[in-house]
């Protein structure tokens, strides 16, 4: 496992979502309060893009079937999902967003 | 043998009340300002207004489903229907103050006899909102709240914020959307923790105008180690237009909680019944759906129970009939989440005169649910030529330390069980009834009374001609 840089922090503002693909998987980079989270871009329900969604102070919601997440912890909220998504340790470097992927 | 329109025409519940006494009816059809309307019209706090334009706009956007009798669906027309309609102004007290046309109605249903016989607290839906509402004094005194969805938001909006749309998200379906945007009336209770109700609470629920989709949204928190037994009944008046209804009922079973929620579905057989039912079952609690479809012309509806928590339990009993027109596409979800859980599922379903049921299951086990252990068991029994039956239950199993058991049947009447029965002196309508209310036995066996007899006669009802 290694840091790598995925994106730039000037590309996701505020309250927004980035979508990046890192190795075979593709990953949702989210902005909470300045702060970057980065989860898998699958929901854990049926398998929709999470990037598709809303994404609400620390929760996102999966468009397909509204099912919400802790983008923080990955945690499932509501059902239908039940199981957490992935998340994956971020670090600042500069104006790089690195994704420990 | 009964010809299918002398069934509509004996129909006990075809009967309607004049409309014109309504306080307020809304315009065809589903705009942003028919929901800002119903939302200040109700002087709903704003969050709730924020919450139904959200709806509206997640209804808006999604699809029709895609899966089902998708020719059926494809004949509603959202744009031919009211979204709300208010019989009178406020809920009533006492029932002296229930205006005559409506008391009539439900005259007619038998509420007043439900209520004499005091068997529990009685809240009886006419149209989108609760007009009659009696509350028990013991209940109150428990601190078991027990009220219509509107009252709940007034009085307790802390608890309905915080558990409202958390078992079923707007957007989980587009009906389940659509009923967020225009939900009015349907029930609310909250039992504090170790407070068991011990009669059954009851609702009924009815639609009179035309074209009318009723929406009501029904929320039941057991706090832990309570216990409450809920339980709808619906019957409508018949119209020549299809009409729309769409329920929600989110059910949360704290740790040690029991809920059962019983329901005996008579719609009349031109409306479209497409209701979201789940359930969240937490640590030793139990939930138990009990679901009975006799009427409308489509329902589709799976009452899910979500075993969260270790050694929760679910069990969804579910029945239905289907005659001529009417396809009940019905099932049951549950989903282990955490170990030790058990659920069983049994649904039995009678088609007859052309009908046509849909057994749709699904269990899903998850990895880490161990020893988790699920029995499923369908059985339909198909009456002629002219009517079918589909059993399309899915499993997935994440989690090998786990049991599971499934077993579906699909029969005729036994032509031996109806000679004997004959040869004892019952007529042929008789002795068909007679099998078909036992093959249902195990469903009416779990009713109160009342219903256990209501759900016997329908079926001899249902049964006339059956066999020819």
């Amino acid at each position: 496992m290694s840091f790598q840089p995925v994106a730039k922090l000037s590309e996701i503002p505020e309250g927004t979502t980035h979508k990046v693909v890192v190795g075979r998987h593709a990953v949702l980079l989210c902005n909470v309060g300045g702060q970057i989270f980065a989860i898998e871009d699958v929901c854990t329900h049926d398998g929709g893009e999470l990037d598709q969604g809303e994404l609400e102070g620390t929760r996102i919601m999966c468009p397909r079937h509204g099912a919400f997440f802790d983008v923080t912890t990955g945690a499932a909220l509501t059902p239908p999902a039940v199981m957490p998504v992935a998340t994956y340790r971020v670090r600042i470097e500069g104006d790089d967003v690195c994704v420990d992927g | 043998m009964i010809a299918p329109e002398s069934l509509v025409e004996d129909y006990r519940h075809g009967f309607h009340d004049s409309e014109d006494s309504y306080a307020f009816k809304s315009a065809k059809g589903l705009t942003r300002e028919i929901v800002e309307r119903i939302s200040s019209m109700k002087s709903e706090p704003a969050w709730m207004l924020a919450f139904r334009l959200k709806a509206y706009e997640t209804f808006r956007a999604k699809p029709m489903p895609d899966w089902g009798d998708t020719a059926l669906l494809n004949e509603i027309d959202f744009d031919d229907i009211r979204y709300f309609v208010k019989a009178s102004e406020g809920t009533e007290r006492s029932w002296d103050d229930v205006p005559d046309d409506i008391k009539r109605t439900f005259d007619r249903l038998g509420i007043p006899e439900a209520e004499r016989k005091f068997l529990s607290g009685v809240s009886a839906q006419y149209e989108s909102e609760v007009v009659y509402h009696s509350v028990r004094e013991d209940l109150a005194k428990d601190g078991v709240i027990f009220c219509d969805m509107d009252t709940a938001l007034r009085e307790h909006p802390e608890i309905v914020q915080k558990y409202l749309s958390t078992v079923i998200p707007i957007a989980d379906n587009k009906f389940a959307a659509l009923n967020s945007a225009v939900w009015s009336g349907g029930s609310f209770v909250y039992v504090p923790p170790g407070i068991e109700v011990k009669t059954p609470l009851q609702a009924y629920f009815r639609i009179n105008t035309e074209n009318m989709g009723q929406f009501e949204r029904t929320l039941i928190i057991a706090d832990k180690g309570s216990k409450v037994h809920y339980i709808e009944g619906c019957t409508a008046p018949q119209f020549s237009t299809a009409s729309l209804h769409s329920a929600v009922v989110e059910l949360i079973a704290m740790e040690g909680a029991s809920i059962r929620y019983t329901t005996i579905q008579n719609w009349y057989r031109n409306i479209f019944n497409l209701v979201t039912k789940r359930a969240l079952a937490y640590k030793n609690a139990t939930v138990e759906w009990v679901d009975g479809n006799i009427g409308s012309r489509l329902t589709m509806k799976y009452p899910a129970i979500y075993l969260m928590g270790e050694g929760a339990r679910g069990e969804i009993l579910s029945m239905a009939f289907a005659g001529e027109g009417q396809h009940q596409d019905a099932g049951a979800k549950v989903i282990h989440v955490a170990p030790n859980t058990t659920s069983v599922v049994t649904n039995k379903s009678v088609t007859a005169h052309g009908g046509k049921t849909t057994y749709r299951g699904l269990v899903e086990i998850h990895k880490g649910a161990t020893g988790a252990k699920t029995r499923v068991k369908c059985d339909a029994l198909i009456m002629d030529d002219k009517s079918s039956s589909d059993t399309k239950p899915t499993m997935k199993i994440d989690e090998q330390l786990s049991t599971v058991e499934h077993e579906a049947s699909v029969s005729k009447i036994g032509e031996e069980q109806l000679f004997y029965a004959m040869s004892r002196g019952l007529s042929e309508a008789d002795a068909t009834a007679m099998i078909v209310n036992g093959f249902f036995d195990f469903f009416v066996k779990e009713l109160p009374m009342e219903y256990a007899v209501e759900l016997n006669r329908l079926v001899k009802l249902e049964m006339e001609g059956a066999v020819g």
